[in-house]
């Protein structure tokens, strides 16, 4: 094993030039992608007031004060053009009987138009229904009140529920510092970012090839004649494999932490607060790739041959994977089952359960399982495939 | 004493033959030959003896242990010179030879010592600093055969270790076997040039369409056609019947145009030399010169097979 990771090590002299186009390659994307994506405007929604009350004020007020999106007003069949013609992302339509309905503790439906689900219409959703509950909630509240107030005094009851709502939403303009703090935390902390997911995703994509030509180095051995030499030698089938192996995943790593501090302290991507569970992600991932890169090898007779399917493999499974755009936006049910034999899949919802959602080390510990199972199984394939002759 | 034992050996592939039913013995301090032309059977023999690849039956044992059932028995003993180069193009020659020592268990000191003594043996040791993918191709077949003589191996397999080179470094390669055996080392040899087997091996057996057609000492093979006799006959020019012509005297067994001679096999003729001159003379054709060849190896194959080694 030591002789095989001794010369793999000889040999990084001449190949590391793949090793640092990869890390190259990602860090333009990120930089492209990332120049792209902070240059687009923040999506438009439109807001079709019917009802025109003090109530919808109250939502519209509500939602703005996120800033993700830009609020303007529409007549109906405005609305419906600009969405069709995509110049706005959605519609939300208030019907005239919004607040009769809100008052009167109805359900209230709010309707919205749009052409295609994507993950920024999902969080226009989220955003919606977490507003729409809280003044659902402050209108229970002001009941609550009026009814107490009711019990104990003689005034008119709906009159002075009319008063403690008014109070409650005046409350939602003015609310205390606490409750604004935590609405920041949120932000920045626990919604979806689109930046964060593309970094991860092009530097899973891209350190995929450093790992499968890695490991492929062995169709290279093959060529030259090396691997029969090997074999020949006194070194096991295993020494030789398991030599490969760990080189490649040791290679692996190191690319993978260079491409996490390079995101740290360049794009300013925060990686949450376990970095031990990234980095066990990341070996996860890198285990079951390099396996895959065996298996690849295993079923290849060249290493030109490895070449020309490996792009077509890792580009496939990487948007199958979601590397390329969050699996949010896929609907179809077939697509996101195959999603899950991807290693790519796990990976993601690994690092980003930590780096995007703030949860700490225990939450990757089932992807990095279903990551070293995938592993196990492309390895057992690929040693059965690789010919020691 | 016996070092290696072949029997009944036999490897076939999907529709060929490649080593059908061999049998022999490799005795400690020797160089045995393995000569025959391409496609014989040779590598894949060696393949096997080596343990790259399992016999479709038969048994090799080394020192009378089976090394199909145990390969680890040999591997540490064995070097191996396989007939493509292989060799690491983009290290250096002194990373290659590193590799490989470190590969058969050497380390350190005499890892470096071993580094030293054989690149010394193979000539290469000013040009270790150099890639491999810039060597010449004596020099690449030179540290081909360095990386399997840093350990030291009892038993030494060289498959045609000097194809495709210049004289220089065959000469060059040729006594670097017979002074490895001097000191010790048995040594299996390969080659399709009989030239070379007969100069330094010790025996030999000649395998054609993965048999062993003929074994023993040169002397023996050559005694198989004793009497033989081959002659060469050079023309300014000739007709075509003069073959035919000097097919037919009594003590000639064949005559062939080869290039712009007639060679002709005999049987201990004594009147061969007046009695083709007779026959060519009542031709068109006129004799520049004549040639008495020995018999050699190549004789023999040709005796035997009735075909020329290199084809
Ligand atoms: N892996 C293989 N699969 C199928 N046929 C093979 C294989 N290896 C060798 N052969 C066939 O076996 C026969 C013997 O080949 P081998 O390489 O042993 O000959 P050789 O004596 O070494 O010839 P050369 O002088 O050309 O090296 C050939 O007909 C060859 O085509
Ligand atoms: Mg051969």
């Amino acid at each position: 094993m030591l002789s095989v990771l001794m010369l793999r090590i000889m040999k990084l002299r001449n190949e590391w030039m793949l090793f640092l186009m990869m890390i190259a390659m990602t860090l333009v994307f990120s930089t492209v992608f990332g120049f792209t994506l902070s240059q687009g405007h923040s999506p438009k929604i439109l807001i079709v007031d019917k009802d025109k009350t003090e109530y919808s004020q109250i939502l519209i007020d509500e939602l703005s004060k996120d800033e993700i999106f830009e609020y303007e007003f529409a007549n109906y069949e405005d609305a419906v053009k600009m969405v069709d013609e995509n110049k706005a992302l959605s519609a939300v339509i208030i019907e005239d009987d919004f607040s009769e309905k809100i008052k009167n503790g109805k359900k209230t439906t709010l309707n919205i138009l749009k052409v295609k689900e994507n993950r920024e219409l999902m969080i226009f959703e989220n955003l919606l229904s977490k507003t729409t509950a809280k003044i659902a909630g402050n209108i229970n509240i002001a009941e609550i009140i009026t009814n107490y107030i009711t019990e104990n005094g003689s005034e008119d009851k709906i009159e002075i529920f009319n008063k403690a709502y008014t109070r409650m939403s005046k409350g939602l303009k003015y609310r205390r510092p606490l409750m604004i703090e935590k609405e920041i935390f949120n932000s920045s902390n626990n919604r979806y970012d689109n930046y964060k997911h593309l970094v991860i995703g092009l530097m899973l994509f891209f350190s995929m090839y450093t790992m499968v030509f890695g490991i492929g180095e062995i169709l290279n051995e093959r060529k030259y004649n090396t691997w029969q030499r090997q074999l020949v030698s006194p070194l096991s089938k295993f020494s030789i494999l398991l030599g490969n192996m760990v080189y490649t995943l040791i290679i692996g790593m190191v690319q993978i932490s260079i491409l996490i501090l390079f995101s740290k302290y360049i794009f300013r991507v925060e990686w949450g607060s376990s970095i031990g569970g990234i980095l066990l992600v990341a070996f996860g991932f890198t285990f079951s790739v390099t396996s895959l890169g065996l298996l690849l090898s295993g079923i290849v007779k060249t290493h030109g041959q490895l070449s020309a399917i490996t792009p077509v493999v890792l580009t496939s499974t990487s948007m199958l994977g979601g590397c390329m755009w969050p699996l949010e936006i896929v609907n179809s049910k077939i697509l996101l089952a195959l999603a899950n034999i991807t290693p790519q899949k796990w990976a993601i919802e690994g690092m980003e359960r930590i780096a995007m959602y703030g949860q700490g080390f225990e939450s990757v510990l089932f992807p990095t399982l279903v990551l070293f199972m995938m592993g196990i199984i492309f390895l057992g394939v690929g040693t059965k495939l690789v010919k020691f002759e | 004493m016996t070092l290696l034992e072949i029997r009944n050996l036999k490897k076939y592939f999907k529709n060929v033959k490649a080593v059908d039913d061999i049998s022999f013995r490799v005795n400690k301090g020797e160089i045995f030959g393995l000569l025959g032309p391409n496609g014989a059977g040779k590598s894949t023999t060696i393949s096997m003896i080596s343990t790259l690849i399992k016999p479709t039956s038969g048994e090799i044992l080394y020192k009378g242990e089976s090394i199909v059932k145990k390969p680890s028995i040999i591997q540490k003993k064995l070097g191996v010179v396989p007939q493509d180069i292989a060799l690491y193009p983009d290290l250096t020659g002194y990373n290659n030879l590193k590799f490989w020592g470190h590969s058969y268990g050497l380390r350190g000191k005499l890892l470096n010592k071993r580094i030293d003594e054989v690149s010394e043996i193979i000539g290469l040791k000013d040009k270790l600093k150099k890639k491999v993918n810039e060597y010449s191709g004596g020099m690449k077949r030179r540290l081909n055969i360095g990386a399997a003589l840093l350990h030291k191996p009892e038993l030494l397999i060289m498959d045609e270790p000097t194809v495709g080179i210049d004289p220089q470094s065959r000469n060059h390669i040729l006594d670097t076997v017979l002074k490895l055996n001097k000191q010790g080392m048995t040594i299996i040899y390969t080659s399709h040039y009989m030239e070379e087997v007969e100069y330094v091996c010790s025996r030999i057996s000649i395998m054609d369409n993965g048999k062993i057609i003929a074994m023993g000492t040169k002397d023996e093979l050559i005694d198989i056609i004793k009497g033989q006799k081959k002659i060469s006959l050079k023309f300014d020019e000739f007709s075509e019947d003069v073959v035919e012509k000097i097919k037919g005297i009594e003590s000639v067994k064949d005559a062939y145009i080869l290039d712009d001679e007639i060679i002709i096999s005999t049987e201990n003729g004594e009147t061969i030399f007046k009695d083709i001159i007779t026959e060519v003379s009542t031709t068109n054709s006129s004799i520049t010169s004549i040639d008495i060849q020995k018999p050699n190896l190549e004789t023999v194959f040709l005796h035997l097979t009735g075909k020329s080694l290199r084809d």
